[in-house]
């Protein structure tokens, strides 16, 4: 009872369906662990046409996934620590550090470390760093990496751009269709690119759900939900979760419940979250503060709608050359813009993530331009989402009690 | 009785100010903060009282800076930047510009014209822009913090400091020390340097005069001097710029009655 009575009091709701996540952590998890015995696990960065090889009945993990749960552990700088010691530097991104070092030292790190790959699938949409960290993690398990190279685009995608993207996705298939000895049916890829979307307009659903006062979820929940949307795209069970998540927040809205019980400032954030001080959204939340948008858990919005193989391979070529982070630096502001005015946001604050050059290059400019179309005030933050090392919490609460300070 | 107290707990200097309900400064007081900011705060406040003869009990207090949240006592704590805008509103509502440099950070806020912060950037995680960084070169090159300067101020031909880092640039201070380089040179080139990270922080927030320079750092005649050339603009000194975060925190205090 008195239990309850403390949860009732905490500042902020916690979601039903996030016991859900426990489920389809652990199912992932285990299925993850059989495709490696069966010598088919595909490890994948998280802007990957992931359609096709599950299409291709191949086993999925995400190492930024691992990566995030080694943060969210508290153990980033020990775990990043491993691969430092094999000559990594600290300037290194630390969701590659993390990955390179539980890949060195397994048993150091129980949940977080991903079972032995047979395939390395890295998209650059992301970033460039994923290729090298892709070919260290091929020297330590003898994986193969395939890399889909995909250029970044301004605001419109050229044609020469789609036809190099295109053939790229045609040797993703054929390499995978030889090295492990299957074909692509047709049937199987759009039952798979059909649920893709359903999970995917499901969870923009939820995101523009948001846009309500007060906001269902706040910038934590995004963070854990989004869980399926980046790793089980594609499957039953992923469309089932968001079905249930979708109900929970919906019926939020219809009853006027927000995600904080006391909702009076909304901002934007932008960037990746520190996995390990998630507790920065609740701490704000006590104070009346909603995170209703982020340019992060946003990223996971392109829907596919192919009707057979050759035009849902056209719809992966757009949908994976347009992600936020591999579209020049106007893409990101009006991005930014349009969800503040979307949302009806008062301010937004930005984390520079050293670990991620792509993400928070162009911030300095960025917050000004935003600042500048929107007229809403804005400020930087420094730190990274797993290496705790870099993340000073007195320097980052004085710049956003600044903010507040401002808005209040 | 209508008074308000603000304390600024800074990472070298803890400030304290307790101003009448009229917004008139009734006593200050000044110290470093040492190792303890609490014994720092008690101190502030024993010496506010005994200047000031009153007893300070009821007397809302405001406190910011740093070591804000230790001041146990605070109706309420503020950060610098807010307090700064709003002090430096009180003595001179013409601002737009603040930059202050204290002993371990800098900061730029632009002033809105009813005092509250309208935009502010702070230095990084580095001491390159700080006090901090004028210490370290005035004990490498022998002088006091106060000499430093008046000393930079003779050179005619500054020495040129590239480093951006305190540690690399006192090996680079040595460095022109052993090739003969006079020490007001080196002083100067050492204020050049600062200034330089200083007005890029500037520049970040909009150089809107009028501008006005505060902190234990804005005492130095030769950081004015060499901040006034690179900005372009003249700078506007208040009478005691070590206690404008203080001030600002007292005001506040004072809307607290």
């Amino acid at each position: 009872m008195n239990q309850e009575r403390a949860s009732e009091e905490k500042p902020y709701r916690r979601l039903e369906t996030q016991a859900l996540l426990q489920q389809i952590a652990l199912r992932h998890g285990l299925e993850a662990m059989e495709a490696s015995e069966n010598g088919h696990l595909a490890w994948v960065t998280s802007g990957f046409p992931v359609e096709i090889p599950i299409a291709l009945d191949m086993g999925v993990v995400y190492p930024e996934q691992a990566g995030a749960i080694v943060g969210a552990q508290k153990i980033g700088p020990e775990v990043c620590g491993y691969a430092e010691n094999l000559g990594y530097s600290q300037d290194l991104c630390s969701y590659a550090r993390a990955s390179i070092g539980s890949t060195e030292k397994p048993d150091e790190v129980p949940i977080g470390s991903l079972p032995t790959p047979q395939l390395l699938l890295a998209c650059n949409n992301i970033c460039g760093t994923v290729l090298r960290w892709y070919d260290a993690i091929s020297e330590m398990t003898g994986a193969p990496v395939f890399l889909l190279d995909t250029p970044p685009i301004d605001k419109v995608q050229l044609p020469h751009n789609q036809a190099y993207v295109r053939r790229g996705v045609e040797r993703l298939i054929e390499f995978i269709e030889s090295h492990f000895n299957r074909s692509l049916e047709d049937g199987r890829i759009r039952e798979v690119a059909e649920l893709s979307s359903r999970a995917t307009k499901l969870w923009i659903r939820a995101l523009e759900a948001c846009k309500n006062k007060p906001s269902p979820l706040n910038c934590a929940d995004r963070f854990l939900t989004m869980a399926p949307v980046v790793s089980s795209r594609g499957t039953e069970h992923c469309v089932e979760f968001y079905e249930s998540f979708v109900a929970e927040v919906e019926e939020r809205v219809k009853n006027g419940i927000g995600a904080i019980r006391d909702e009076r400032v909304r901002l934007l954030w932008d960037n990746i979250p520190p996995w390990h001080t998630l507790r920065f959204f609740n701490i704000l939340a006590s104070r009346g503060v909603v995170f209703p948008a982020d340019t992060y858990t946003h990223a996971w919005t392109g829907n596919m709608v192919g009707t057979d193989t050759l035009s849902i391979i056209d719809e992966v070529v757009e949908t994976y050359s347009k992600v936020y982070l591999n579209m020049g630096l106007d893409a990101k502001v009006d991005k930014m813009c349009q969800l503040i005015k979307d949302y009806d946001l008062d301010g937004f604050v930005m984390f520079s993530v050293r670990s991620c050059k792509r993400y928070s290059l162009g911030q300095l400019v960025s917050k000004e331009l935003v600042t500048e179309r929107t007229g809403v005030p804005g400020v930087i933050i420094e730190g990274d989402m797993v290496d705790s090392r870099v993340y000073n919490e007195a320097q980052i609460e004085t710049r956003v009690d600044a903010l507040l300070e401002m808005l209040m | 009785m209508d008074m308000g107290i603000g304390i600024d707990v800074g990472s070298t200097t803890t400030k304290g100010i307790l101003l009448d309900k009229s917004g008139n400064i009734v006593a200050k007081s000044l110290m470093l903060t040492g190792a303890s900011a609490i014994e720092a705060v008690e101190k502030i406040l024993h010496n506010i009282s005994s200047s000031s003869n009153f007893d300070l009990n009821g007397i809302p207090v405001i406190s910011t800076g740093y070591g804000r949240a230790r001041v146990e006592l605070a109706e309420k704590s503020v950060t610098e930047i807010t307090c700064h805008s709003v002090g430096v509103h009180r003595i001179n509502p013409a601002i737009r510009l603040l930059i202050d440099v204290g002993g371990q950070d800098s900061k730029v806020i632009r002033v809105g014209p009813t005092g509250k912060p309208e935009d502010f950037e702070l230095n990084d995680k580095c001491s390159a822009g700080t006090g901090r960084f004028l210490e370290v070169m005035a004990r490498v090159l022998g002088v006091s913090i106060d000499e430093l300067g008046p000393l930079a101020l003779q050179s005619k031909t500054p020495c040129s400091i590239s480093s951006t880092c305190t540690v690399f640039a006192e090996s680079e201070v040595i460095g022109q020390i052993g090739a003969g380089k006079s020490a007001a040179d080196i002083a100067a080139g050492v204020h050049i340097s600062l200034v330089s990270k200083i007005t890029a922080l500037s520049k970040r927030v909009g150089v809107k005069e009028p501008v006005c320079v505060t902190g234990g750092v804005a005492l130095n005649p030769a950081f004015r001097h060499h901040l006034s050339k690179q900005l372009g603009v003249e700078l506007w000194l208040p009478e005691d710029p070590q206690l404008t975060g203080a001030l600002g925190a007292a005001v506040l205090a004072l809307e607290e009655n």
